[in-house]
């Protein structure tokens, strides 16, 4: 690992998350010359915060916390030598005549420039704010994002809440409920708009349903009180379609609201190179090999969309890294990934099939809590795959590899069907 | 029949008796109660006649709800007690900051005084920024006069004080083509208020403004009109206020004073009792409140409530420009100015405002049905406009009066007082017109009783913190390596780096909240609205004021963000 930088490389990495991480590995593992960049003091992006365990039981078949999972990737970065930068933010990409990337960095050394082949995006994503959600009322201190209670507790030590109300049932709110809890604040309660949970399962039954705290679906917050510090919210039952059920209102004293509403891929870059953000991920659309449609740049982690689980963070990036590594500009025959629209959405948006990259795992999740279907993928008449679930829910991703061989050619089309068990 | 006669068998047919009229010192007083705030307003407006009478004062109880009172600061000590001071300037919003900077220019004593923590926090960072060419002001009015004077002295202002100004040019929009006609009538009653204007037709129009509906026929546009970041401009007139040594009190509220023999002796505040020689009354919403206490009530302030929203960086067009349609208030109130849509001096696109009379004076609140109406109606100009890529938004309060005319005077009864109230919209446009005229009486008038010398040492040039994101390159990178901190990057939304923030925390007004940060450097207002940047700028203040995490505030000592340490604050980084 070099704490250090050249000019030319053959991938630039931005983001040292656990995205980024994993890209930087494998790109070197293939031979390429490869940059890291980190706009912070540290590498591991958003782990450095979840020091609640849980990671990696995928990767690595055991419980870690998040910063000892981003070491596990620091340590294998230590033993290669991909130079690293951090404090140092990308500010700027142009692509020159010649194909190469012209990339602007803001060091505290000054203004740098470099060069590189490839580019792999894991720039990481972005809480939806309470403005985002069109929070209402009086304007205090005391409304926050779970994730930067999260910092709060975690890296500085210190409490920001009291008593308080969590709107939200994304998995860092989940987890924040416990946290919360165990230092002694008071959590009133979780409260979601929706008729789902949105995080997972297992911190549902470990951080709310251990800790008595009242999960309350179908209610959402719709205004604060208090003009200095909250001192009041209220709540209001909703409907299917997210109007407010008149009546139900209810008025809980509380001196904090932490808003888990939602996370979204962090894309400044690549808008700045005028990579259009798909509408349902929010993120750029990718091949299998994790390249967007502009050639050279590649995208992974929640960057691209936003994952549940950092495995799948991992082992796409370890793709994207490798694919950034061989990268060679060539015509894309590229084929759209479409489907049913009892999804919510379904990644990689496209498959590239002259690339080496053989197989494609294709990502979804579903817009309803779904029991006892097929997900089929077709390709014209021809079944890819077929999976039986017993259960889908929209918080937890699902994967399913498909064999880009059998592909057949000519069919404009791959599809992404669900359907009934018979 | 006398007008107060006619004036109350007009109000006995409307309110069924609840409400009389007399007159008294030159005033209309109105007296009564109503459980509407609409008709207290409405009457209001009735008793109005700028020709016979000085003011309405307005005293109709509002018995439908409490009348929330004057927000106060927390604090109490004696920091201020028995400071005397040749003016004391009571309110730093636009209009007090420009008025102590302005003084600054003689060798006298000045304090400003506001009850809040920072200068500016209320109707002067909560407006549209505008500085308003004067499209729909009528000759006679204060405000016309002020708003042409003040609107020229933007560049001068813009150029000593370092922030930033543009002039885009405002777009009037008619949307049948016979408007054609009334455009060019209007034109040549501009023309007569010499504000400039040019015709354009739709397709020069659609050329101008990517995106205009197809349904903009034609428009009219003045050139004079501009736009600053209204925060930028207040803070820049408040610091180089206090760099000419202007003294600055914040949390200190003037709740009374005494008053003998038709002159002010002292204020009364949190902080101590105050004591000027002339006070200047620049108290935005409460200014007819400081009237009162001063014995020289002659006018009442209705609070108009009016809604901003601000849209993410990426629906920037590529040119700026203010926009607006002729004739389509979402709301229909007679005084609303009916808003438009424009491009920020920082880049974004901002719709608004309405308008609402709202009792509580100081109600900052927002509603959702008001984000819908303002973006319902400046859809029909700007069709692109989208709900979900707004990323923030928030009200202000005009202070107006029922004459709906800026009132600047010196006081009817009370002889040491100059009143600057009223000043609802443009009155930031107005401001360096108005601060340059306040001055000059305060000259006059403090030269009755003691000499006003010029101040030898004012400097009209102030600095500001650099904008390192704007630079060009070589610019930027001579400054990092000048100062490390300047290439370390707190805020991603906004590119704001750790020097930027610790040059907000350093000047020579005070600034030691994460809100204060965010209005002098734009650390948090970017599309993560402070997510990300929050806890890293409340570490930096906690450093540089060496204060310990939970003192550090949101805005003021009541709204701090943090309880204290954790059970185990050994943490994992
Ligand atoms: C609070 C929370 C709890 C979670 N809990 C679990 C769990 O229990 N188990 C589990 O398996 N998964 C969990 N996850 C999911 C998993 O940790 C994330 O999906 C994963 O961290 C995403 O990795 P990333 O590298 O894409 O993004 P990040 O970790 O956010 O990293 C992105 C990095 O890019 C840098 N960057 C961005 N833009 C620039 C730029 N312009 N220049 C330079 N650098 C830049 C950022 O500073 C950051 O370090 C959790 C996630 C969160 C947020
Ligand atoms: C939504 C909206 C949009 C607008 N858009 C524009 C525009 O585009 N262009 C334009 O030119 N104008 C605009 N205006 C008008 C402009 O904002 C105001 O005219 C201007 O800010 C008034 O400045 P001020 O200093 O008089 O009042 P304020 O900024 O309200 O300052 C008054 C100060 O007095 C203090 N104070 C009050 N009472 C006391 C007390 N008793 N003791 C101590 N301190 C006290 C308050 O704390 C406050 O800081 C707009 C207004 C609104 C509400």
């Amino acid at each position: 690992m070099i704490q250090q930088f050249e000019n030319t490389y053959d991938v630039t990495v931005i983001g040292g998350g656990p995205a980024g991480l994993a890209a930087a590995v494998s790109a070197w593992e293939v031979g390429a010359k490869t940059l890291l960049v980190e706009r912070e003091e540290k590498l591991g992006g958003i782990l450095k915060q979840c020091i609640h365990d849980g990671f990696g039981l995928l990767m690595f078949k055991q419980k870690l916390t998040g910063p000892e999972y981003a070491q596990y990737y620091i340590e294998m970065l230590k033993n290669t030598d991909v130079n690293i930068t951090c404090s140092t933010f990308v500010t700027d990409i142009n692509r020159q005549d010649d194909g190469i990337f012209h990339l602007i960095l803001v060091t505290h050394h000054g203004i740098k420039h470099i060069y590189t082949k490839a580019i792999v995006l894991a720039t990481g994503c972005r809480e939806r704010s309470a403005k985002q959600i069109f929070i209402h009322g009086t304007r205090p201190a005391g409304i926050l994002t779970a994730g930067t209670a999260q910092y709060y507790v975690n890296i500085l030590g210190q409490m920001p809440v009291k008593k308080c109300v969590i709107l939200g049932s994304g998995d860092i709110g989940l987890i924040m409920a416990r946290r919360l809890t165990l230092e002694g604040a008071e959590v009133e309660g979780v409260y979601e708009a929706k008729k789902e949970l949105g995080g997972l399962l297992r911190n549902y039954s470990q951080c709310l349903m251990d800790f008595n705290i009242p999960l309350h679906t179908q209610t959402t917050v719709t205004r604060v009180f208090g003009e200095k510090r909250v001192s009041a919210v209220e709540v209001c039952s909703v409907d299917e379609n997210m109007s407010r059920i008149n009546g139900s209102e209810r008025i809980i004293e509380c001196d904090s609201l932490i808003l888990s509403v939602g996370l979204i891929p962090e894309n400044e870059l690549a808008e700045k190179m005028n990579i259009t953000l798909d509408a349902e991920t929010k993120g750029p659309a990718a091949d299998q090999c994790y390249q967007t449609k502009k050639d050279g740049i590649f995208v992974c982690g929640n960057a691209f969309h936003v994952n549940d689980l950092v495995d799948y963070v991992s082992s796409g990036a370890r793709i994207a890294g490798k694919c950034a590594a061989k990268y060679k500009k060539r015509e894309r025959r590229l084929i759209p990934v479409i489907h049913d629209e009892k999804f919510a959405y379904c990644v990689p948006q496209l498959i590239d099939i002259d690339s080496d990259q053989k197989k494609a795992d294709i990502y979804f999740r579903t817009k309803q809590k779904e029991e006892d279907k097929h997900v089929t993928v077709t390709s014209g008449d021809n079944i890819l795959i077929a999976k039986k679930y017993i259960e889908m829910r929209p918080s937890e991703l699902e994967h399913i590899q498909i064999d880009i061989d059998k592909i057949e050619y000519g069919n404009d089309k791959i599809h992404v069907k669900m359907g009934k068990v018979e | 029949m006398d007008l107060i006669h006619k004036l109350n068998k007009k109000l006995d047919k409307m309110f069924n008796g609840s409400v009389n009229a007399k007159e008294e010192n030159g005033c209309v007083i109105l007296t009564g109660s109503l459980n509407s705030w609409d008709d207290i307003v409405k009457a209001g407006y009735l008793a109005v006649n700028k020709k016979k009478y000085l003011g309405v004062i307005n005293d109709i109880e509002y018995t439908k709800e409490p009348v929330p009172g004057m927000r106060l600061p927390d604090l109490e000590d004696k920091q201020y007690d028995n400071v005397k001071c040749d003016v004391a300037i009571i309110g730093a919003g636009i209009i007090g900051c420009a008025i102590a900077r302005e003084l600054a220019r003689f060798d006298l004593d000045i304090l400003l005084i506001d009850k809040e923590h920072d200068v500016g926090m209320h109707a002067s960072s909560r407006n549209d920024g505008e500085i308003h060419p004067g499209v729909d002001l009528i000759k006679g009015q204060v405000k016309q006069k002020y708003n042409a004077r003040g609107n020229a002295l933007y560049d001068e202002i813009s150029k000593e004080m370092d922030f930033k100004f543009y002039r885009p040019g405002q777009y009037l929009c008619f949307t049948k083509k016979y408007m054609k006609i009334i455009c060019n009538i209007a034109r040549l009653y501009w023309k007569v208020m010499k504000v400039p204007t040019r015709y354009l037709n739709k397709e020069k129009l659609q050329k101008r403004i990517e995106g205009i509906s197809d349904d903009m026929e034609c428009a009219v546009f003045f050139p004079t009109a501009g736009i600053v970041c209204p925060y930028e401009v207040t803070i820049a007139y408040a610091e180089n206020a206090c760099d000419n040594k202007v003294k600055l009190a914040l949390d200190t509220a003037v709740t009374d004073m005494e008053v003998l023999d038709n002159r002010i002796l002292s204020l009364n505040t949190n902080r101590g009792t105050i004591y000027p020689k002339l006070v200047i009354n620049a108290a935005g919403v409460y200014a007819d409140k400081i009237a009162q206490i001063a014995n020289d009530r002659f006018y009442t302030i209705h609070a108009r409530k009016g809604t901003n929203a601000i849209f993410d960086k990426k629906t920037v067009k590529k040119n700026r420009f203010i926009v607006s349609a002729f004739g389509m208030s979402a709301v229909k109130t007679a005084h609303s100015k009916g808003g438009g849509i424009l491009t920020t001096a920082d880049d974004n696109m901002l719709i608004g405002p309405d308008a609402k009379e709202t009792f509580d004076r100081e109600d900052f609140s927002t509603e959702d049905i008001n984000i819908d109406q303002i973006i319902q109606k400046h859809k029909k100009t700007l069709p692109g406009l989208k709900k979900s890529d707004i990323i923030a938004y928030y009200s202000g309060i005009r202070a107006a009066t029922y004459e709906e005319d800026f009132v600047i005077t010196e006081g009817k009864n009370t002889k040491n007082i100059i009143h600057v109230a009223g000043i609802q919209s443009p009155g930031l446009t107005a401001a360096p017109a108005i601060a340059k005229d306040v001055s000059l009486t305060v000259k006059k008038m403090l030269s009755e009783i003691m000499e006003v010398k010029p101040n030898a040492d004012f400097n009209p040039n102030r600095k500001a913190i650099p904008d390192l994101a704007r630079m060009d390159e070589e610019e930027r990178d001579r400054l990092i390596k000048q100062n490390p901190d300047y290439g370390v990057i707190v805020c991603r939304c906004e590119e704001i780096s750790l020097g930027q923030i610790k040059q907000a925390l350093s000047r020579s007004v005070p600034c030691d909240t994460l809100d204060g940060v965010k209005r002098r450097v734009r650390a948090g207002m970017g599309r993560c609205q402070g997510g990300f940047c929050g806890p890293l700028v409340l570490k930096t203040i906690s450093k540089i004021k060496n204060i310990d995490y939970e003192y550090v505030a949101k805005k003021d000592s009541q709204s701090r963000i943090l309880f204290g340490k954790t059970k185990k604050h050994d943490t994992a980084v």
